[in-house]
This record gives structure tokens, sequence and C-alpha cells, in this order.
């Protein structure tokens, strides 16, 4: 396979103005011809960064880092798509929960309290729980990014 | 004075950013402000990311759309 000659490169930004920036790079590639970029990829498991796909020497990133607010310098050294790609097919939320999983609820009314996972929707990303303290058994269904897991039920059979 | 940031949506279907209230492209209306990561294309014809995604277009699009 012939490796494609676009690299891609890391640009610290200001944190949270990771989109603002990738929306600056654009118009400011835009309106000149010398830099080239391809695209902009903004993760968002990779906070303070934006990555950068382009042809360009390393200086030339270094040159349009100068042209855009919020962007801070360029992380020395630059990798090939493979290597970020896996950040294009975000993993399901629910990925990593099983049935029998014990859980904190980090959002919502139930903030903080621990609870056990009895059902799981994979293609809404929701989740089933019921409290660990409470008396009765109330099954609340969550969404799967608000729960944090506590600990990995045993037997997963 | 707190200025909020507009809320963007995304298409469900192409999963394309848009202002408005429906999709241009694709006309739908079936949009999502419950969306995460991004990707600006600005070369389709040239950029690795848009062949991984499939993507012929320029513009912006979200990673992924609940």
């Amino acid at each position: 396979m012939v490796e494609s000659a676009n690299r891609i490169y890391a640009i610290k930004t200001t944190a949270k103005q990771e989109r603002t920036v990738a929306d600056n790079i654009e118009k400011v590639i835009r309106e000149q011809k010398d830099i080239h970029v391809m695209a902009v990829m903004v993760p968002e498991e990779l906070k303070g960064y934006v990555l950068v796909e382009s042809p360009d020497s390393i200086a030339r990133i270094e040159q349009l880092v100068e042209l855009i607010p919020h962007a801070r310098a360029v992380v020395q050294g630059s990798t090939a798509l493979s290597e970020v790609e896996h950040f294009l097919v975000p993993k399901p939320v629910v990925s990593g929960i099983t049935e029998g999983t014990i859980v904190e609820i980090i959002a919502g009314p139930f903030k903080g309290e621990k609870a056990v996972v009895k059902r799981i929707d994979s293609g809404k990303e929701e989740i089933t729980v019921e409290l660990y303290e409470s008396m009765v058994p109330i099954p609340i269904t969550v969404r799967g990014d608000s729960v944090r897991v506590v600990e990995r039920s045993e037997d997963a059979s | 004075m707190v200025v909020r940031k507009k809320v963007l949506k995304v298409c469900r279907e192409c999963h394309r950013v848009v202002e408005g209230e429906a999709c241009v492209i694709c006309g739908t209306s079936n949009l999502s402000d419950d969306w995460a990561g991004y990707v600006v294309i600005i070369d389709p014809e040239h950029s690795e990311i848009a062949k991984k995604m499939n993507i012929t277009m320029a513009g912006r699009y979200a990673l992924k759309v609940r």
C-alpha cells in the first residue's frame, strides 16, 4: 500500500476552545494559499488538542499556529493516520459495562449514588440500574456516559 | 456579560453540523443536539480522514451522534 503524503500534527489549544480553533483553522486556510490543510479533527477524548491533516512540513504548521487565536503550539513530530484513525470510530460508551457491574452515577438527580446494572441498551446507549442502598428495587434508566464503573462483575457468564 | 454559545445541531443521517432547522444536504429535519467529536474537512479529495469517513463534501461533521 502506498503511504499517503499526509501527516497528522497535533496542535495544543486553550482548554475548551478546540472547536473554535478548528473553525479558525478552516477560515485561515481558505484565505491563504501557502499552508495546506486537508482536514482538522477534534476527538472528544483528546482534550486540549486538535489534530491537523496536512502534507506540509511542521514549519508550515508552526506558521499556521501563529495566525490562530487560542492555538498555542505544535507538538514536535508527526504521525500517520493509522495512529489516530481509532478516534474516527468512537466506541459505544456502554462497552465494558455488563449486567451486574457496580457503577456510580455521576450526573443527574442520583449523582453520587452507587447502583447495580440490570439491563443494557447498546443501541440507545442507555443502561438500567437499581440503586444499591435503596430499600425497594426501583429501576432507573440513565445515559451510558453518566455512570462510572466502580467494580466489574466477577462472573461474566 | 455571559454570552451563551449557540447550540449547533447535527444531521442524524450525514453527521453534518447544521445551522438552522433542516440539513442543507439531506433536506431532513432529523437533527440531534447530542453529539461529540468534531471534524472539519477542507479538501475531501486529498484528505485521508475524509476517505476513511466516506465524506465527499467539505464541511463540518460530528464523529458521534446520539
